[in-house]
């Protein structure tokens, strides 16, 4: 893939700079500009490369992309202990709004991975989605805490990791090397009904072992589409391993540019 | 203070951070490089906490990605991967040179970013320190006695050797490994001694994690000599810590440790202050 590191631009936005992003310019062919909502935790570092690659390839579709950092996350101002589900998606209320402003666009489609997808949801209506793409999200929050919970403590007493396991109260309070709040804790644990908003959308790559609560979204068959092969998303052995798939990003970019109603 | 986003370089090819502190303008510049692909936030955003806590400490900072890694891009020029190291830590050094007005910079990395820090130590006379956490490291003599003597004395272990399933676990070997030769324990020895002959000062961080190759704080003076006792030369093994820092806990040791490392070998003079 040709690389047009100069149409990139870093920077700081949203209310005192606080939020970091980077544009990926585009001359704008489809009338649409995507903007790319992380997910959180690991997960984020572990897409960093992914994302980049999608916006690249949206851009060289003509377009115009914006990947942005939570507060809290990533080159974002704040500490990780920081991060809350509504300071999020004030965030990407704001980020759509810089991208409407960069871009000229005003219509702007959301893509999600896991948490970045729920996220797209969640934020879908207060942003002014027109669209949401969204690869795994997270539908049943009780259920992604406590494989969280449970991944946790057996990091902590993984002697691959480490020569001998830690105290679990050195443990606590933290998410796969994060440090996570209560609030946010409680506000992730809470996400499993009442979204007003339905992927067009959804990119399905779940080991076949577990639930796929897709139904939760509204979501038609016709919309999912099956990935291979399965992503590692909970498999602690590659615990900082990148996700990389080109397949989500030629289908995710193929998707875009078709023109839609 | 401030943090700044930037693309510079020879080929405005780089991404970077930088944290620009009020301080004198002779103030150590300090450099976190990326850790493997990691982009420059750090494994469980170490670099970020790190080069934050700095910065209130009054050191300018930048974190920031090599060619081709995170979201830096590719320079075009025809170099080996050694010399876009070495010139991308150059352009980082320019960077804050016009920002911060330092001359004067440490490096710091992890694993491989630890490899690239020695990389461009040996060469750069702008380098004043470097902070190597998991860098360079034999299987010495000691660390071969202390590794296999322990099992070979423990009947648990040969009981489970006799019984175990031939059938190798799905760690072993299913994934690919793309590494390179590292530099022969000689010449990193040199390295370090020309280093400090130069009045470089060295801080040595590794940890439990890579307790396949390196297991006591001995294990320093074992393999790269004499030098690891010299008075600019600190190490540290943090045996309970795995190669990432994953627990919030550890990390914030380790900057605490690397923050007081920093202190005393590069006190900062903040603007305005009298010397």
């Amino acid at each position: 893939m040709t690389m047009r590191t100069e149409a990139e631009l870093p920077f700081f936005f949203g209310d005192r700079n606080e939020l970091f992003g980077i544009y990926h310019a585009a001359a704008p062919t489809v009338g649409k500009a995507v903007l790319l909502c992380a997910p959180l935790g690991q997960d984020q570092i572990r897409c960093h490369r992914l994302y980049r690659q999608l916006a690249h390839a949206l851009a060289m579709e003509g377009i115009p992309a914006l990947r942005f950092d939570y507060y809290g996350c990533g080159d974002s101002m704040g500490a990780s202990a920081e991060v809350r589900w509504d300071r999020c998606i004030r965030d990407t209320v704001t980020a759509a709004n810089e991208l409407r402003a960069r871009s000229g666009i005003d219509r702007v489609v959301a893509f999600g991975a896991r948490l970045g997808g729920s996220m797209a949801l969640a934020a879908s209506a207060a942003a002014r989605l027109a669209d949401v793409v969204v690869w795994d999200p997270v539908v049943d929050g009780h259920a992604y805490v406590a494989k969280l919970d449970a991944m946790q403590e057996a990091l902590r007493q993984d002697t691959h990791r480490f020569i001998k396991p830690r105290p679990a109260e050195l443990a606590g309070e933290q998410w796969l090397g994060f440090a996570v709040n209560p609030e946010l804790r409680k506000q992730i644990s809470g996400l499993g009904s009442g979204w007003e908003a339905t992927p067009s959308l959804l990119l399905d790559s779940l080991p076949p072992t577990i639930a796929h609560p897709w139904k939760a979204l509204a979501v038609d068959d016709a919309s999912i589409t099956l990935l291979q092969p399965p992503t590692p998303w909970d498999d602690l052995a590659r615990l900082e391993v990148a996700i990389l798939s080109h397949p989500l990003v030629q289908t995710v970019t193929a998707y875009l540019r078709a023109p839609r109603p | 203070m401030t943090e700044q986003a930037f693309r510079f370089g020879r080929a405005r090819h780089l991404i970077g951070i930088a944290g620009l502190p009020e301080t004198a303008p002779d103030a150590i510049g300090v450099i976190v490089l990326n850790s493997g692909l990691v982009h420059r936030v750090g494994p469980f955003r170490l670099a970020v906490d790190m080069t934050r806590r700095l910065n209130t400490l009054g050191y300018p900072t930048l974190r920031f990605d090599f060619s081709t890694v995170g979201d830096s891009g590719a320079s075009g020029e025809s170099q080996s991967r050694l010399q876009q190291i070495c010139a991308d830590a150059d352009d980082a050094m320019e960077l804050l040179h016009q920002h911060a007005g330092c001359t004067r910079f440490v490096l710091v990395g992890l694993c491989s970013g630890a490899q690239n820090a020695h990389t461009v130590a040996c060469v750069d006379g702008k380098v004043a320190g470097a902070v190597f956490m998991d860098g360079y490291a034999y299987r010495t003599l000691g660390f071969k006695i202390r590794h296999y003597l322990p099992r070979l004395l423990d009947p648990t272990r040969w009981w489970r050797r006799l019984t175990r399933s031939r059938a190798k676990t799905e760690r072993s070997g299913s994934e690919p490994v793309f590494s390179t030769v590292p530099s022969p324990q000689a010449v990193v020895r040199a390295d370090f001694s020309g280093m400090v002959e130069r009045g470089m000062k060295l801080c040595l961080i590794y940890s439990g994690g890579i307790n396949t190759y390196f297991n006591h704080a001995h294990q320093f003076r074992e393999c790269f000599g004499r030098v690891m006792a010299h008075p600019a030369v600190s190490t540290r093994y943090l045996k309970e810590m795995d190669h990432t820092f994953v627990l919030v806990d550890d990390r914030k040791r380790l900057i605490e440790h690397i923050e007081a490392w920093l202190r005393r070998n590069f006190p900062v003079a903040h603007a305005g202050s009298s010397p």
